[in-house]
């Protein structure tokens, strides 16, 4: 049973550390983009391709992984985000996120072929380590890493208060002479490379994989809303939520209610608390 | 006015242009439609058939052709999609008017071009696995080459009775349409044959660790376990997963057991042994170490495409197969004297014994499926070796 709890647990905090992705792109610029697991994907693949292939190290490996999260995170805005926000109020960005991310899936699937393939081991350690095995604690860690990381950075520094400014308010903060434009593509870049770092902390449990994107964008996006948008506290408890449900529910009842007990998850939630768990009320003024 | 002046004259005319329109349709080539999925999901399979088929093509071409005619093969990549594998069946079929369509590669492609073949009356060589493919009544003109997915379990099965003597299994299969069907047939049969499962399972393909699972299943008492999932991911999870636990139980069941694949997501090589999968006696080396001869032809013809006149890197059946599926074509047009598909479809379902490389085909008026239970067998996954596996232990 500690194993179905720790495998719950680590696939939880890959959700998680996705949902906190999703938060960052958010709050700039109110966006819920589907490349978001793709993201992770990206990370996981050139993490392999980095230390399997070309034989680097896999410090290099990690840097290398969070570099094309980081590109391809300022590629979403300038492709699918930039000009969509600027042209219309509608939720077209929906369209041109979800093209984007097909296409960056299919471009990988050529690429580095439709088969799963591995992802190295990055600390020493024998197999069989059973629930203490890196590949479980190494997403744990970094998704909790991450939330603090987060925390420090929207309430220690400059930037952060900008992005917590234009999650409030944007007109507002664009009134007050912030570059609302270049707040949105940092934000985009830094979502891009923590991506890209959950991917490849996560390699190990996901394997290389070109068709982990869409999985990861769906269970990120649950994970988020039932711990309430914005919140990455919330992020974190609905991914290890989300995780440790899905793992028990496979585990009681085999994989085939997996799903639908996951996607029931988040409809209980948004019947009974449609802001998440942890999620603000948004009042709207009169 | 009258064009036919005597009686002689007009036979003369009407002779003349009989032989005119026989030697015309005789340089016309036989047009062979291929719906091969060169890219996308199972693509190494299909790259390898197509190997197989164009090496067929080539070799009839060479010697002259099909009772004269050459062959002009039209290949179209379906890319694993059912919607352009229905597309370019249509295209085949009513723009480019082919006389013979091979495939598509994968089943479900199948399950969406396969009507649309049999509605044009097309006579389509099938190539999917799943048994819902052929059916001589719903499609009288689709005739199977591979073997079903219900010999795979069936081999997989009594090897597991007879051979390993295990009463005391574990059915863990993916929750896959394929895998929930395969399952279900699976345990039928076990049952069928007196065995209840001690345990069975569907696992989400992409579930991260097997270790819970396996788990379960030696609690349950399992001796053997008999996953039924194409997805390698998985199957590698769960080799690991076995590995791990230092469990040492035969795992017995998909031929996805010995993709190349596995080798590389394997934590250690030896989590391999004691691996077994559904294969195929053409491609199962005998004691000596010898291929049957027709295959090590084929091999030997082969060699310096596929292994750059080094080892053969790919499951040297799915070649085998792919030049199988010409070379019964061409059997059927010399049975039939024609390429007229009543024609071929009652050449073919008269054919008996037909032997290729890949197996020997016998169908029948109410038989669709060509492939014999006598040539499956059972292989030993870490023992690839030139395209070819070692025999599992008897």
């Amino acid at each position: 049973m500690l194993t179905v709890l720790v495998t719950g647990l680590a696939t939880g905090m890959l959700y998680a550390a996705v949902a906190l992705v999703y938060n960052v792109m958010f709050s700039t610029s109110k966006v819920l983009s589907v490349t978001t697991g793709h993201i992770s994907m990206l990370g996981g693949v050139f993490g392999a391709y980095f230390i399997s292939t070309l034989g680097l190290n896999w410090v290099i490996g990690l840097v290398g992984a969070v570099l094309v999260g980081a590109a391809f995170g300022w590629l979403t805005d300038v492709l699918a985000i930039r000009r969509v926000l600027a042209r219309s109020d509608e939720h077209l960005w929906l369209l041109s996120t979800l093209a984007m991310a097909t296409m960056v899936q299919q471009a990988v699937g050529l690429w580095w072929g439709t088969e799963p393939k591995p992802f190295p081991r990055l600390i020493p350690q024998e197999f069989g380590a059973g629930i203490w095995d890196q590949k479980f604690w190494l997403p744990i860690g970094v998704a909790v890493l991450m939330a603090i990381g987060l925390d420090v950075f929207y309430r220690r520094t400059m930037y952060g208060k900008l992005f917590l400014a234009m999650s409030e308010d944007a007109f507002a903060a664009r009134a007050r002479g912030v570059s609302t434009d270049k707040i949105r593509v940092m934000s985009y870049i830094l979502s891009g490379a923590l991506g890209g770092l959950a991917g490849f902390a996560a390699g190990q449990l996901t394997f290389a994989y070109f068709a982990l994107g869409h999985i990861l964008t769906l269970n990120g996006f649950i994970a988020l809303a039932v711990g309430g948008l914005g919140s990455n506290v919330g992020a974190i408890i609905g991914g290890a939520g989300l995780g440790l449900l899905s793992a028990l529910a496979s585990y009681w009842f085999g994989g085939e209610y997996q799903q639908t007990i996951a996607v029931g998850l988040l409809m209980l939630v948004l019947l009974l608390k449609p802001e998440g768990l942890l999620g603000s009320k948004k009042v709207r003024p009169v | 006015m009258k064009f036919c002046n005597t009686k002689l004259f007009c036979r003369l005319a009407a002779a003349s242009a009989f032989a005119l329109a026989t030697a015309t349709a005789a340089a016309q080539p036989i047009k062979i439609g291929w719906l091969s999925s060169l890219t996308g999901p199972l693509s190494s399979a299909a790259i390898a058939e197509n190997e197989g088929v164009k090496i067929a093509v080539d070799e009839i071409n060479a010697s002259g052709g099909i009772l004269g005619r050459k062959i002009e093969l039209l290949t179209r990549d379906t890319a694993g999609d059912p919607t352009k594998a229905v597309n370019f069946a249509q295209q085949l079929a009513f723009s480019d008017k082919v006389q013979f369509v091979i495939g598509p590669v994968n089943s479900g492609e199948g399950l969406a071009a396969t009507p649309v073949l049999a509605r044009a009356g097309i006579p389509n060589i099938v190539i999917g696995a799943i048994d819902e493919l052929t059916n001589y009544e719903k499609y009288p003109r689709a005739f199977r080459v591979i073997n079903t997915n219900f010999q795979w379990i069936d081999t997989a099965n009594k090897y597991v009775l007879d051979t390993l003597k295990k009463k005391k299994i574990a059915v863990i299969a993916d929750t896959s349409g394929y895998g929930t069907s395969s399952a279900k047939t699976a345990i039928e049969l076990l049952e069928k044959a007196g065995v209840k499962p001690v345990y069975s399972v569907l696992i989400d393909p992409n579930k991260t660790d097997l270790t819970d699972e396996l788990n379960k299943a030696k609690a349950a008492g399992a001796e053997v376990i008999m996953p039924w999932s194409a997805a390698t991911g998985l199957l590698g999870r769960l080799l690991n997963a076995r590995g791990d636990m230092g469990w040492n139980v035969p795992v017995v069941g998909h031929p996805a057991l010995m993709a190349a694949q596995i080798r590389k997501l394997l934590n250690k090589p030896q989590y391999w042994d004691q691996t077994y999968a559904a294969g195929y006696v053409s491609t199962t080396y005998d004691a000596n170490g010898k291929l049957p001869a027709r295959t090590q032809a084929l091999v030997d013809k082969v060699r310096p495409k596929l292994g750059g006149g080094g080892e053969i890197d790919v499951l040297f059946w799915w070649v085998a197969m792919g030049y199988d599926t010409v070379k019964v074509i061409e059997h059927a047009i010399k049975k039939a004297g024609s390429t007229d598909p009543a024609k071929i479809q009652k050449a073919l379902e008269d054919t008996q014994g037909l032997e290729g490389v890949y197996a020997t085909y016998t169908w029948g008026p109410k038989i669709r499926n060509g492939f014999p239970d006598s040539n499956m067998a059972m292989n030993a996954a870490n023992t690839f070796k030139d395209g070819s596996f070692n025999r599992a232990p008897q």
